[in-house]
């Protein structure tokens, strides 16, 4: 078996400019963020970003300019308000988009990781959502009927990014990679990526995994790079790992709603550090961090 | 009649849709605090479902957002959105939807994705889970501050469907569903016209003045003979101050 395990440094060095990046995370939840912030460091351009919930580390990624097209279908950092820097990019014509629901998006997935070049959808009918759609991307999206039944339904194209990036519990040399709780559109993202990079909280051996085989969301066959990074979704919550960080949130999205606030944030805390580990003692420090972690019952 | 805040007779509203044994897909807030009143009361067994994955789970800690582990706590299942917007809300097995939106017009279509503001339009925040909701929930209930920017003739931008343009509109579409069946917001609840689905008032909360609610809708309403919401029981308003929010997070 070949080492699959690299540091994120060297994980991300295989990423060339122009990729396209499936993201894992949703709102505050299990953003890739330590992810975003090595991608900005090493100064990537032109990236294609897929988010479901776009969060921290898609928005990070735009506010440094690396992004030029982001596909997804919401923005929003829960009671914290929304990702105003992606927004205003939106409204200044510096990003484009294409913007489905949630449904359409994780079926475009869904038909990446099974192979098949489209699937049916009865979401969209009937709104602007769909029409912004069928103007912005008319490759990728299609009205049409049901040759069985007839009834209306959106087509749409499937979706494969280069790179799926997954931030998992645990994960074994091999790539086997358990993902706890709940996990929107994760599995397909993955599975329909031309390559799956896995940023584990922690690497285990394989005696683990083949205890509990059911855990296994992808199967480490599959698997081309993995990275064990702790706390690799700080500020945003890993699920029986850490909670998300209040201050920090609340800090940040008083940054992202203004222009040369965001760029000071990421002065500070990605271009300003050299590594995770500096960013968490920069932003948090190890007895806050420890109080950030989960509690054995609940769950965060 | 008891002394009750209108938040309380929102939650009350929407609350009372709920039937037992029915399944609902809702997020935090007032939605939240109406699934779990109606448990409380008239519908044990009611299966609140989140769309990132926790289906019937016991929110605690005062969650903040679907988002929020403290939302999937005692969750019977976790999965991802093929088991809870494909398995149960496409595959038509979602018996009610309940949506915020920050713009909604005559016909009950909401608008979540951009406003204009000095006539330029805003990003806001898109659809999410929204737009397949109001397509696929067999009914869908929408809650909203009574606001006349908020509630106008029709939207800047059409995010999730209502009726579209009214009439069969919505089903030429394509679209399954009896779609918006009732509005809910601090002054009053609205419901579809049976055939142009215009949305008309069904009842107005008790205090709030006719003239006010013409005043504050942007499309065009009949008040006269409307008559008044059926006031929050004392049983709920102790459920919803002394169990569901005591801290006043949400009401």
């Amino acid at each position: 078996m070949t080492n699959k395990i690299v540091s994120l440094k060297e994980a991300v060095e295989q990423i060339p400019d122009g990729a396209s990046i499936g993201l894992p995370g949703f709102s505050i939840a299990r953003n890739a963020v330590a992810f975003a912030h090595e991608m900005i460091r090493q100064g990537k351009k032109h990236l294609t970003l897929s988010s479901c919930a776009a969060g921290i580390d898609a928005e990070l990624m735009v506010a440094a300019g690396a992004v030029d097209h982001f596909i997804y279908s919401a923005g929003t950092l829960d009671k914290y308000g929304l990702v105003y820097t992606i927004n205003r990019h939106i409204d200044q014509g510096k990003l484009t988009t294409e913007e489905h629901s949630m449904l359409s998006m994780e079926l475009c997935y869904l038909a990446g990781s099974i192979g098949i070049s489209y699937i049916p959808c009865n979401s969209l009918l009937g709104t602007d959502v769909l029409k912004k759609l069928l103007e912005v991307a008319p490759d990728k999206v299609k009205e049409s009927r049901c040759p069985f039944t007839g009834e209306k339904q959106v087509l749409l194209r499937a979706l494969q990014p280069d790179i799926g990036v997954v931030v998992a519990n645990y994960a074994d040399a091999e790539g086997n990679t358990v993902v706890e709780g709940p996990y929107w559109n994760i599995k397909e993202m993955a599975h329909a990526s031309k390559k799956i990079l896995v940023i584990a909280e922690q690497i285990v051996p394989e005696s683990f995994i083949i205890q509990r085989p059911e855990m296994t969301m992808i199967a480490g066959v599959l698997v081309d790079m993995i990275v064990e990074l702790p706390w690799s979704a700080y500020p945003t919550s890993v699920y029986r790992r850490y909670d998300y960080d209040d201050k920090h949130l609340r800090m940040y999205t008083q940054a992202n709603r203004d222009e040369q606030k965001i760029k000071d944030y990421l002065d500070e805390y990605v271009y300003g550090v050299t590594d995770h580990f500096e960013f968490l003692e920069k932003s948090i420090g190890y007895k806050a961090l420890m109080e950030q972690m989960a509690g054995p019952h609940k769950g965060y | 009649m008891s002394d009750f805040r209108l938040s309380e007779m929102m939650v009350v509203c929407a609350s009372r849709e709920f039937k037992d044994n029915t399944c609902t897909l809702i997020g935090i807030g007032l939605p939240y605090v109406a699934g779990v009143l109606a448990k409380m009361t008239h519908a044990p067994n009611l299966t609140v479902i989140t769309e990132l994955g926790a289906i019937a789970s016991n929110p605690v800690d005062h969650a903040i957002g679907i988002a929020d582990p403290r939302s999937w706590y005692q969750a019977k299942k976790f999965g991802g959105f093929l088991d809870t917007m494909g398995m149960i809300l496409h595959r038509g097995r979602c018996h009610v939807g309940l949506l915020g939106t920050l713009c909604i017009d005559a016909y009950g279509n909401i608008n979540t994705t951009e406003v204009l503001v000095n006539g330029k339009p805003r990003h806001m925040a898109g659809s999410g889970g929204a737009n397949d909701i109001a397509s696929r929930a067999q009914q869908v209930m929408v809650i909203t501050r009574h606001e006349k920017r908020k509630l106008q003739e029709t939207n800047h931008f059409l995010t999730s469907p209502g009726f579209l343009q009214g009439g069969n509109s919505r089903e030429k579409a394509g679209l399954s569903g009896d779609g918006v069946t009732r509005v809910i917001t601090d002054k009053a609840v609205f419901e579809p016209h049976p055939e142009t689905k215009r949305l008309r008032l069904r009842s107005i909360h008790p205090g709030i003045p006719r003239e006010e609610i013409v005043n504050e809708t942007g499309f065009k309403v009949e008040v006269e003979g409307v008559p008044f919401t059926e006031p929050p029981t004392p049983e709920q308003i102790r459920l919803i101050r002394e169990v569901i929010d005591p801290q006043r997070l949400y009401t």
